[in-house]
């Protein structure tokens, strides 16, 4: 495919961008489905869009304010109830620094 | 007694005049869903005892005289995306996998509010992320209609539950057809609201600016009667409307059908529609023409742009909102990551399927460096136009019809590995999303395999009233939405 709009490197950089690690079994069944839907895509070419202002939400709204005020949430039992792995009441992350 | 395919104001009837209690109401489908779920799958999670701690509650408050909510006796089935505060929500994703809330969703918690009755939570594509529920981490779900074909999705589960009779009702998410597509490959009435009208709160994300949750029943005076309580402000969802709710339910006779102007859009009764389906929906614009409405043609010309600017948009808001994934604060998470790189890549990699892999993918694409005005700045523009198009025949014709699906229920397996083909099953779903306008999908007929066939009424911006009153006089003079599957 010499036309094609992703290249094996280029799915492997989009991956790591979006932080998900692909299965080899999957590079290889997700690049020529990716390649077709992205050649589907074209058909926006057709559109003609000059003075077109784009729509990024669909109704009108501006800015919705509330006042600033305390309202009840949960207690730390409440929110950390979810979470894998949990230490003395915070959520446990795994280190971003090399010691 | 026979509780069999009653709507919420039949099955009311019989609760009010002692005939039924809510606890035989419950069992009645409770019983239903042991016998005919093991082969339709339409459940994740069964919720047999909160359904029957309500109901208990329930009939003891109408034994004291004490006041009861308006959906009484209702008992719903609710997709697996909403969160229910204790119970299982899994969004259909291994990543969720015995994930239990802390809180519920606004709209669920508006409909427990009127005691109506969680039975259970429903199969779907993962994070809704599919047309079929074959997407979905546990299992696919069957079409009660034939077991054989898919019940359509992503709100499958939700769609096969209300058509095989497993509740009365269920809640469901339309960001692309989600509730119309499913609604009519199974026989039963959905309704895909102006987005804004119910709340997105305690939803898994997928498209924030495209999700809208809402219901599905036997018919579209259930519609009525349930919107009524979905709708309206919250504060938690900053895209809420402000705007009163009108009384659906009175308005279901007010339009008059004499002189009513439909708009036929030229381009969905064109390729890729299936020619029993056109017919049928053709006959159901006969009707129409019968009590004296006049048919229009109308031109919406961008609808064949709709699927590409769909899947641009869609899965690049997807790519943000599944950033939150992360097997921190929630789900599952991997060990023995020599770094937090490899921990992120590794959690996600591991229990994302691969649709969800698919669209984030082509959503962090669309939106990397050299690509974004070349496609999510483009898409936005063509949603301008495909939005105006709609405004500017809406100021000609009072209501837009259309078929929903452009076949009938397929085989199961038949798309899944063509990603492609699944996006395109809905072809003439995606184009209200993207325009945010309201649409109610109903039955209209049968294929010649009895597979159901349905079509949608298309209104302007917070115009349900309308499109749910025309629906539902339709509903009064055929008895498509009263057939059900053999089972």
């Amino acid at each position: 495919m010499s036309s094609s709009k992703i290249s094996m490197l280029d799915l492997e950089h989009i991956a790591k961008l979006a932080r998900i690690n692909l299965f080899e079994s999957e590079k290889i069944t997700f690049l020529p489905q990716l390649e077709s839907v992205l050649e589907y895509l074209d058909v926006l070419n057709q559109a003609n869009v000059e003075n077109i202002e784009p729509t990024f939400r669909v109704n009108d709204q501006k800015n919705v304010l509330r006042s600033d005020e305390i309202v009840d949430s949960f207690d730390q039992k409440t929110a950390l109830s979810t979470a894998p792995k949990t230490q003395d009441g915070y959520f446990v992350v795994p280190g971003t620094i090399k010691k | 007694m026979d509780l069999k395919n009653l709507t919420i104001s039949q099955i009311q009837e019989l609760l009010f005049s002692k005939k039924v209690s809510v606890v035989d109401i419950v069992n009645f489908y409770l019983e239903r869903i042991k016998k005919l779920d093991p082969q339709i799958k339409a459940f994740i999670t069964i919720t047999e005892k909160e359904a029957l701690i309500q109901a208990k509650n329930l009939d003891d408050k109408i034994k004291k005289g004490d006041k009861v909510g308006k959906l009484a006796g209702a008992v719903m089935a609710v997709k697996d995306i909403f969160l229910t505060k204790n119970i299982q929500t899994t969004a259909s994703s291994q990543v969720l996998k015995d994930y239990l809330p802390q809180y519920s969703s606004t709209i669920y918690q508006r409909l427990i509010d009127q005691d109506a009755i969680i039975i259970g939570k429903t199969n779907t594509d993962p994070f809704a992320f599919g047309g079929s529920t074959e997407n979905s981490g546990f299992f696919t779900t069957k079409n009660p209609w034939n077991l054989s074909k898919v019940p359509g999705g992503s709100s499958g589960g939700s769609a096969a539950a209300v058509a095989a009779d497993l509740c009365q009702f269920a809640l469901g998410t339309d960001t692309g057809g989600s509730i119309r597509l499913p609604a009519s490959l199974c026989n039963i009435s959905g309704l895909k609201p102006t987005y804004g009208l119910n709340s997105r709160y305690g939803i898994t994300a997928m498209a924030s600016s495209f999700d809208c949750p809402g219901v599905f029943a036997k018919n579209v005076e259930d519609l009525a009667l349930l919107t009524q309580f979905t709708a309206g402000v919250d504060p938690k969802d900053a895209t809420t409307i402000d705007n009163p709710v009108p009384n659906y339910s009175e308005l279901l006779d007010k339009v008059n059908l004499k002189g009513l102007k439909i708009g036929l859009p030229k381009e969905y009764f064109t390729d890729p529609i299936n020619t029993e389906v056109k017919t049928k929906v053709l006959e159901a614009t006969k009707f129409f023409e019968s009590k004296g409405a006049t048919l229009v043609d109308i031109s919406l010309p961008s609808t064949k742009l709709g699927i590409a600017v769909y899947y641009i948009l869609v899965p690049s808001e997807i790519s943000a909102n599944m950033a939150r994934y992360d097997g921190i604060r929630f789900g599952r998470n991997t060990d023995n990551n020599p770094d937090i790189t490899s921990y992120y890549m590794n959690t996600r990699g591991q229990y994302m399927e691969a649709e969800v892999k698919r669209r984030i993918l082509i959503g962090t694409y669309a939106l990397s460096s050299g690509y974004y005005d070349a496609y999510y700045t483009k898409a936005s523009k063509v949603r301008t136009l495909i939005k105006n198009e709609f405004i500017n025949a809406l100021k000609k014709v009072d209501v837009i019809l259309a078929p929903v699906s452009p076949t009938t229920a397929w085989d199961i397996g038949a798309k899944v590995n063509d990603p492609l083909q699944m996006y395109l099953v809905d072809a003439f779903t995606v184009c209200t999303n993207v325009a945010g306008v309201p649409s109610v999908a109903l039955p209209c007929g049968f294929d010649n395999q009895n597979l159901p066939i349905g079509f949608q009424l298309i209104g302007n911006f917070f115009e349900e009233s309308k499109i749910l009153s025309i629906a539902h006089q339709y509903q009064q003079f055929t008895d498509y939405h009263l057939q059900t599957p053999n089972l």
